[in-house]
């Protein structure tokens, strides 16, 4: 088969590229590809394989006439036919020439004319593509239509009748296969160039007064580049397969010279009286197109895919190995001061990556302890990158594939939900713990109704019958505010609103009856109406049915708003815990305070101050924590004490607790996070030996 | 969507009129006018310019192409150059060896690859590496030389199959059934890997999306949320895959034709264009993009079917 002129799929190898080098340095691309290139290139040993062995055989095919044993047209009429012999490492043909001396030969030819296809194509898809991206929506649209066209067509039947007009001249057949190819090139390369073609500094080139060219040849080409040389490896491939193709069915270099396609051809014929012919020629032609292949491969692959949320089940088995092992470390460890009927406590709960793969042993949440009571809202709360979604997750079980919980234990009704299975997790998902996620369409599967995704889960949590559950789901819709439920019912997820959607997955969430809710965000994403309105009907729910919720959120005024207890979490851990009426009018570690001078809304206890603060820096990456205080980077009241590892302690409001070495003293001399620099009085103990660390000053900022 | 219909019907005719357009220009620029290539290399120049008086070839191109079309819109392609027959009869008697070819190659391919490229995705580990590859081996395989292969091992070494040759459906739908096996494997074997690819790709993209984890948190079970909601939402780009992969397959199968001696499109263009039969290289060229492209357009209307955002649309 001459395999289809359009050019491999979008393999995910290949998807990864448009990542790979999505958002360059302007100008330094080059450098970024040889980087990458090299890098990624001896990663892979069948890449590593495939250069050494193109190498090779354009190097053996170029000095061929220096060493080969043969020449190609010479005919050794005592070994006609044979197989491999010492005279004829390879073998003869019916004509008794040397086939390795014709597969050496014919190597550069097919090689070099593969190129042309190359360049052609490849030059040609993306100059197109390039001009697509740059040029606006209706060149785009022009040209994306004629590649259409160029890839419904039966290439091989046209690239024919191309040869019975220009007859067999082979560069001119490659240039017009390469036309041919650049129809997938451009599509595969348009989505990135296009991308490029929108980051920040392109605009910023344009306002510069950079012209499109320029702007295509500085700023998206570079960008482009990986992209590029893996189509070109991987256009080589099927240009020498189609080239190869072509030789076979009559329609390559003229006879005696020889061709990789030709000589099989020849075997073809002798498949019956000498099978060994074909056996040389078609192992070197797959093992180059295997070569070529495998650098495209190796280029294209993506350095970090998004981990599935359904792990395969290679990764499930690895997982259930290590809950068994967490279940045989603390087996009896199941205390009764959990025990009772809709409570949750998660004592020195640790989650981080796994030891396979990449980041591997990284600590994500460390030593998390916190209760909910039934019918309680809890609050986690914190900037991004603080472990609270992770915490989150490891109540149902649903952690990302390659993170897991590494210690402590998560207790439901008495359950150590952290050394259970995936499997038995199937008991408790949707019927005790439930999940409500940030984004509420992508939460909902694009493929199927509300109506269906709403009484398959009723049918399945609660055993319902079919008319019963299409019932139920339209009470659900209705309890969740939906006042044409009937309607919504039939629709698909891309038909409604973002509250509705939220409505529509808490619905899904509640289908079960659940005991607990476990939100992550459920308003973040939302308009700032419809953020109340979801709140509020949280709150009647909880009201309502009894549950407890564990929210998640960033927001004080949400926390505010619907929570009894807090979790302040930071770098992976609680800092702070207690009622939210104590913590929100008595901080007591300074993030807490630092978060709360950060809110508008939440400055409800003072007066709102003139200036709202900032907390400079950022939450360190995991691998940054210091082994003392893990805000002390960016505390306004950090000292030396402060380097040492900081316990959480009891912060003399009730059962709350925080972690600070000056809690006490802060509560005593009424201390606040101040919206103006640091003064100098109080970073006076940390120096620049002491930490390495500078200590971050708090930007002012006008409220207007 | 009767729009969208309307629009994907008219850039099927304008495709297949182009390619008519072209097919057109390059027969014209093929050496050797018609009367040349039709009474052979013997013929005196009278009678070469009386035949091409005859044909029409000095006509003006314009006139001479909308001659053919009209011809070719009401079924007449012309004849052969070679052998004076009609090239529509011929071309009516080929198509559905391509056909079956082409359909048995394609469905083949879509079950292996699809088979393969789910398994990949769901197992992952030493597994998912094992298919990798091995489908990367058999992308890099040549067709003609696997085709080889199989014949030496399935009719020379054990004659499960027949070699070459093609069996009407009509004259015995099992010899019929037989004569194809050998190269519609054949073509597959690229084929397969091809969609094993896509579809892997296609799984692990749809296990990566988030309502994938709503499915676990409301306990859907694992059987389900892989083959009933990751599946279909992959189906898409699967589908996309294997109509890209019929033309493929439609053009690849000229090789299976000239290895097992099929008399089929492939064959028929093969050797026109080898003798320069202009009117059967032209009426071959137009019938393979008629059928690529109506192919193509139900199989892209399928996918937007499987689409509820274009559907409702
Ligand atoms: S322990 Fe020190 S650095 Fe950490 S929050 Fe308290 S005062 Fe700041």
């Amino acid at each position: 088969m001459i395999p289809t002129v359009a050019p491999a799929p979008a393999d995910a190898d290949q998807a990864g590229s448009t990542t790979a080098a999505g958002a360059p340095v302007p100008g330094a691309g080059k450098a970024v590809l040889a980087r990458f290139s090299k890098h990624r290139l001896f990663a892979s040993p069948g890449a590593v394989a495939g250069l050494v062995w193109l190498a090779a055989l354009v190097i053996a095919s170029l000095t061929a006439p220096l060493w080969l044993p043969f020449k190609t047209e010479d005919q050794d009429f005592t070994a006609v036919l044979s197989g491999p012999t010492a005279a004829h490492w390879l073998g003869t043909d019916e004509l008794g020439r040397d086939i390795l001396s014709r597969i050496f030969a014919a190597a550069a030819g097919t090689l070099g004319t593969s190129m042309i296809t190359v360049i052609v194509g490849v030059g040609l898809g993306t100059i197109l593509a390039m001009a697509a991206a740059g040029a606006g929506e209706r060149t785009e649209a022009a040209i994306s239509r004629i590649t259409e066209v160029m890839m419904s067509l039966p290439g091989t039947v046209i690239i024919l009748a191309v040869i019975g007009a220009v007859g067999t001249n082979i560069p001119m057949v490659m240039a017009i296969l390469g036309i041919l190819m650049s129809a997938g090139i451009y599509r595969v390369i348009l989505g990135q160039a296009k991308s490029l073609q929108s980051q920040l500094y392109v605009d910023a080139a344009k306002v510069d007064g950079v012209g499109p060219l320029g702007i295509s040849v500085r700023h998206v080409l570079p960008g482009l580049a990986n992209t590029i040389v893996v189509q070109a490896a991987l256009i080589f491939a099927v240009g020498m397969l189609i080239q190869a193709g072509l030789a076979f069915i009559g329609f390559g270099p003229p006879i005696p010279q020889p061709s990789w396609g030709g000589m099989i051809q020849g075997a073809s014929q002798h498949v019956y009286d000498a099978p060994w012919m074909m056996v040389p020629t078609g192992a070197v032609l797959a093992l180059t197109v295997l070569s070529a292949n495998a650098i495209g491969n190796a280029l294209g692959k993506a350095p970090n895919t998004a981990a599935p949320h359904l792990p395969s089940a290679a990764a499930r088995r690895q997982r259930a190995k290590a809950v068994a092992a967490i279940a045989s470390a603390a087996p009896a460890a199941v205390t009764q001061d959990g025990a009772a009927k809709g409570t949750l406590s998660v004592r020195n709960l640790s989650v981080g990556v796994d030891s396979t793969g990449a980041g591997s042993g990284v600590r994500l949440v460390t030593d998390v302890s916190f209760d909910v009571e039934q019918g309680t809202v809890l609050g986690l709360v914190g900037e991004s990158g603080c472990g609270k979604t992770m915490t989150a997750l490891s109540l149902l079980g649903l952690l990302p594939s390659g993170v897991s919980v590494t210690g402590g234990q998560i207790l439901w009704n008495g359950r150590n939900l952290a050394a259970t299975t995936d499997k038995a997790m199937e008991t408790v998902r949707g019927r005790d713990i439930a999940l409500i996620s940030q984004e509420p369409m992508r939460a909902l599967d694009p493929m199927f109704t509300v109506g269906y995704q709403l009484t398959a889960t009723i049918r399945r949590l609660r055993g319902m019958g079919k008319a019963e559950a299409r019932e139920e789901a339209r009470n659900l819709l209705e309890k969740v505010g939906i006042v044409d439920a009937a309607r919504i019912l039939k629709t698909y997820p891309h038909q409604i609103s973002g509250g509705m959607a939220q409505r529509v997955a808490i619905a899904l969430a509640l289908a079960g009856q659940p005991k607990l809710l476990v939100a992550d965000e459920p308003t973040t994403a939302l308009d700032v109406t419809v953020q109340a309105e979801i709140l509020s009907l949280l709150r009647a729910l909880v009201t309502d049915t009894g549950m407890s919720v564990v929210m998640v959120t960033h927001d004080l005024g949400v926390v505010a708003d619907i929570c009894d207890q807090v979790a302040v979490m930071y770098a992976g851990q609680v800092v702070e815990n207690g009622r939210t009426d104590s913590i929100l009018d008595n901080p007591r570690h300074p993030y807490t305070l630092a978060l709360l001078a950060a809110d508008p809304h939440a400055n409800h206890a003072n007066d709102m101050p003139e200036r709202l603060a900032t907390i400079q820096g950022q939450v360190p990456q995991p691998k940054d924590w210091p082994t003392g205080c893990r805000f002390a980077a960016r505390c306004q009241f950090a000292g030396s004490a402060c380097l040492e590892p900081v316990p959480l302690l009891s912060s003399g409001a009730g059962t709350g607790v925080v972690r600070c070495v000056k809690a006490d003293q802060l509560a005593v001399e009424g201390m606040d996070w101040l919206a103006t620099d640091v003064p100098a009085a109080r970073a006076f103990e940390i120096t620049p030996t002491q930490n390495p660390r500078t200590l971050q000053t708090i930007v002012e900022k006008d409220l207007a | 969507m009767a729009l969208f219909v309307a629009k994907r019907l008219l850039m099927a005719l304008a495709t297949v009129l182009v390619v008519a357009v072209l097919a057109f220009l390059l027969v014209h620029a093929m050496p050797g006018s018609p009367g040349a290539v039709s009474l052979g290399a013997g013929a005196s120049q009278d009678a070469i310019s009386q035949l091409n008086q005859q044909l029409g070839w000095n006509d003006p191109l314009f006139t001479q192409f909308f001659r053919w079309l009209g011809d070719a819109v009401q079924g007449n392609l012309g004849n052969s150059l070679i052998d004076g027959r009609s090239v529509s009869a011929d071309l009516a008697s080929r198509l559905p060896v391509t056909a079956s070819l082409a359909a048995g190659a394609t469905i083949l391919s879509a079950i292996l690859g699809i088979a393969l490229g789910v398994t990949a995705a769901v197992r992952g580990g030493l597994l998912d590496q094992a298919i990798g590859g091995f489908v990367g081996l058999l992308v890099a395989l040549p067709a003609f030389w696997v085709g080889i292969i199989f014949v030496y091992l399935f009719a020379v070494q054990s004659s499960i199959f027949p070699a070459t040759g093609y069996v009407p459906f009509e004259v015995s739908p099992q010899d019929w059934a037989m004569s194809l096996a050998l190269p519609v494997i054949t073509l597959a074997v690229g084929g397969a890997a091809f969609i094993a690819r896509q579809t892997r790709a296609s799984m692990l993209e749809a296990l990566q999306q988030e309502h994938i984890r709503t499915l676990r948190a409301t306990a859907t079970p694992t059987w389900k949320i892989l083959y009933v909601h990751a599946l279909r939402y992959a189906s898409l780009p699967i589908v996309a895959g294997i109509a890209l992969q019929f033309i493929g397959l439609f053009g690849g199968s000229v090789i299976a034709e000239q290895l097992f001696a099929m008399p089929g499109l492939g064959q028929a263009v093969q050797s026109s264009v080898s003798t320069h039969d202009a009117p059967a290289v032209q009426g071959v060229v137009v019938i393979a993009t008629v059928v690529v492209v109506a192919v193509n357009l139900v199989l892209e209307l399928a996918t937007k079917f499987l689409d509820p955002k274009l559907r409702a649309s």
